[in-house]
């Protein structure tokens, strides 16, 4: 009862014009965003992190979200149409999606899609609202060196597990934590890293990081390697699904989405596992002419399946987000920045000392999920039109939008001279597959965890034994262990 | 569970020609520049004080962390090079071939921006830097027309029409400061 009048006040706030119309402008931009190749959620939310500086929290916090999962939206319209998955969300509807717009069914897929993701991301909201209140209310008793090695099994799920090598993933997250430490050390106050340079005291901004890893190495890489590349588009047909398509969509909807959803919930991350999940059971459960139809025609359960997973899972990944200050994704790092921006720490007592915000962020997620049903199934030829635009001039146009953000932030030229340099290492890194996750994720969490060590250490009087002495604690390195090794012995059973 | 990307990249490789993988040489390189990085770090923990108070890790702890942990990476990962190359490699999408060409006209574009934001105002030097990115995309993408003036003035009008907006929407309506060229608020 308590949540139900909470969520309803959280309606009040979030319903008012002005939040609705920041939800629509939120919601519009994320599918175009999601659209768009070359620019994803993260680096649409990163150079936006300006706004932060006027606009009221609550609005700015709607208007991210909408982002957010409007992104999501807009992801599989392109990978199902272009055949080029903006995201590694979206790659296994490109997939089955792109076998199907191949075989004139595009408009199915595209439908599949949005209702699929409408219905996942409804059904994880409401698992958003039943439990969230609840895991923060648990969170409150865990103390510091609990929360340390939570941030630890974040850190090592998002190097190693997601990704192909987990040396490389190791090296990208070990550079985000290196670039973590730069600036002024916010215990004991002595300068890291700075070299005497006055701008680098404050730290280098999340801003630029995300922007230069994504959106300034995109430009760079097109420019050097992927100038001759062309793009075929598939035709899009009438959006509609037949009764057989709801027959066969609906179930996989719902697994989907009890599929992505506990994924989004752990502090675990990433869409590959769930999305890939979803995909090998309905490949297994499909029969017959069905089964016949994966990997050939295109079957509609590859599709639905794997979106609801995807929009489950993000979702749900704002439980771990509001409730822990727990980021498990490059997207919901930098939305953490955004809240540390307004001085705003989320974690167990963002929904006491924060419930207005909180409530209305959740109340938007309905209310979005249904403006992007409608933004994405009438108006999808509207969005389509966007794939028109042509690579050059997309790209040469994102690095205004680039400038806006690094230098909006801090308005310090020196900002857009590093934001050049982590271009170029982002290249690098794509050029020489490491993932890039880990270094944004490891650089925002890396202060956080780093603090909650430093406490952890004292409570243990110096001791590093207080991390194996409280049963949590212990229980979470035992998990980091079975993260670590049980993949490893289940590949070598599997070879052997 | 166990490998979370099985078969994608071969699925969806027909549209977009993967580049070879680089070779042991430039692999070598990048473990050594890890190398290179973990030294760094480690240089500069050297000046970062240990003092630890109550706890007992103090502010230089973890960059001697990071220093060390990137040390084994970056010797590791040349050791994986000399090796038969990195392990797991996935495909680079893209052409085998870089076009430096294009990658300079780029990164004119926004290494200008960078130096001339503050004397130029925002529209004029992003406008600047659109033009030369643009120049650089048009002629990796091998358009014949990308020298013809009459492209410039097009994508020199182009950067305006982006700019200008963005400029303003951004300081008039959300009260961000951007540079302008005069104290105005509209150039």
């Amino acid at each position: 009862m308590e949540i139900l009048d909470a969520l309803m006040a959280g309606f009040a706030t979030a319903i008012t014009p002005a939040n609705l119309l920041w939800a629509l402008v939120g919601c519009a931009l994320g599918t175009a965003v999601g659209v768009l190749p070359g620019i994803g959620p993260a680096v649409a939310v990163a150079m936006l992190l300006p706004i932060t500086a006027k606009v009221e929290v609550t609005a700015s916090m709607i208007f991210f979200a909408g982002i957010y999962y409007g992104a999501m939206y807009g992801g599989s319209t392109t990978s199902i149409l272009l055949n080029t998955p903006g995201e590694t969300a979206s790659m296994v509807t490109a997939m089955e999606g792109n076998k199907m717009a191949k075989s004139g069914r595009a408009g199915a897929a595209l439908a599949t899609a949005a209702i699929g993701s409408f219905v996942a991301g409804t059904i994880a909201t409401v698992v958003v609202t039943l439990f969230a209140p609840s895991v923060a209310e648990f969170a409150v008793k865990l103390g510091p060196p609990e929360y340390f090695m939570l941030m630890v099994l974040a850190f090592t799920t998002v190097s190693a597990v997601l990704g192909q090598s987990r040396l490389r993933g190791m090296t990208a997250l070990f550079i985000g934590l290196a670039a973590g430490c730069i600036g002024m050390d916010q215990i004991s106050g002595a300068a890291r890293y700075t070299g005497g340079k006055m701008e680098l005291l404050d730290g280098i901004d999340i801003v630029l990081v995300a922007v230069g890893l994504f959106a300034v190495a995109e430009v760079l890489y097109a420019a050097l390697y992927e100038g001759r590349v062309k793009d075929t588009q598939n035709r899009m047909g009438r959006v509609h699904m037949t009764r057989l398509d709801w027959k066969r969509s609906i179930p996989a909807w719902l697994r989907g989405t009890v599929i992505g959803t506990p994924f989004g919930c752990i502090p675990a991350g990433g869409t590959e596992i769930p999305t890939f999940l979803s995909y090998a059971a309905e490949k297994k459960l499909a029969k017959g002419d069905n089964k016949a139809e994966f990997g050939r025609q295109g079957a509609i359960e590859g599709v639905a399946g794997p979106e609801a997973a995807n929009n489950a899972t993000v979702t749900a990944a704002l439980i771990p987000l509001l409730t822990l200050g727990i980021p498990t994704s490059n997207t919901t790092a930098v939305l953490l920045g955004a809240f540390q921006n307004y001085g705003i720490n989320p974690g167990p007592q963002l929904f006491t000392t924060s419930a207005t915000l909180v409530w209305a962020l959740i109340a938007s997620l309905y209310i979005g999920n249904l403006m992007l049903l409608v933004l994405n199934l009438p108006m999808v030829g509207l969005w389509v039109k966007l794939l028109k635009i042509p690579k050059p001039q997309l790209y040469a146009g994102i690095l205004i939008f680039a400038t806006v953000g690094a230098y909006g932030m801090r308005q310090s030229a020196f900002d857009l001279f590093l934001l050049y340099g982590i271009g170029v290492l982002g290249v690098l890194m794509r050029r020489f597959d490491f993932p890039t996750a880990p270094v944004v994720v490891g650089m925002i969490l890396g202060p956080l965890a780093e603090a909650q060590m430093r406490n952890a250490v004292s409570i243990g009087e110096g001791s590093w034994l207080i991390f194996l002495q409280r049963p949590m604690s212990l229980a979470l390195i035992v998990i980091v262990l079975a993260v670590l090794i049980v993949p490893r012995l289940l590949q070598r059973r599997g070879r052997g | 569970m166990t490998d979370p990307s099985p078969p994608v990249s071969s699925d969806i490789s027909d549209s977009s020609p993967a580049g070879t993988i680089p070779g042991v040489h430039l692999q070598t390189a990048v473990g050594a520049g890890v190398l290179l990085v973990a030294a760094g770090l480690a240089f500069g923990a050297l000046g970062i004080p240990g003092d630890a108070g109550y706890g007992g890790v103090g502010p230089n702890f973890l960059p001697w962390v990071c220093a060390l942990v990137l040390a084994v990476c970056g010797a590791w990962l040349v050791w994986e090079a000399r090796s038969g190359g990195y392990r797991a490699m996935a495909e680079p999408s893209g052409g085998d071939r870089a076009d430096w060409s294009a990658a300079v006209w780029v990164s004119a574009g926004l290494l200008l921006n960078a130096a001339l934001i503050t004397t130029l105002g925002f529209i004029l030097s992003c406008t600047l830097c659109y033009v030369l990115a643009v120049q650089g995309l048009r002629r990796a993408a091998g358009q014949p027309q990308a020298r013809a003036p009459r492209t410039w003035g097009v994508d020199v009008i182009t950067g305006l029409c982006i700019s200008a907006p963005v400029f303003w929407v951004f300081t008039q309506f959300l009260a961000i400061n951007l540079p302008g060229l005069t104290d105005t608020g509209w150039l």
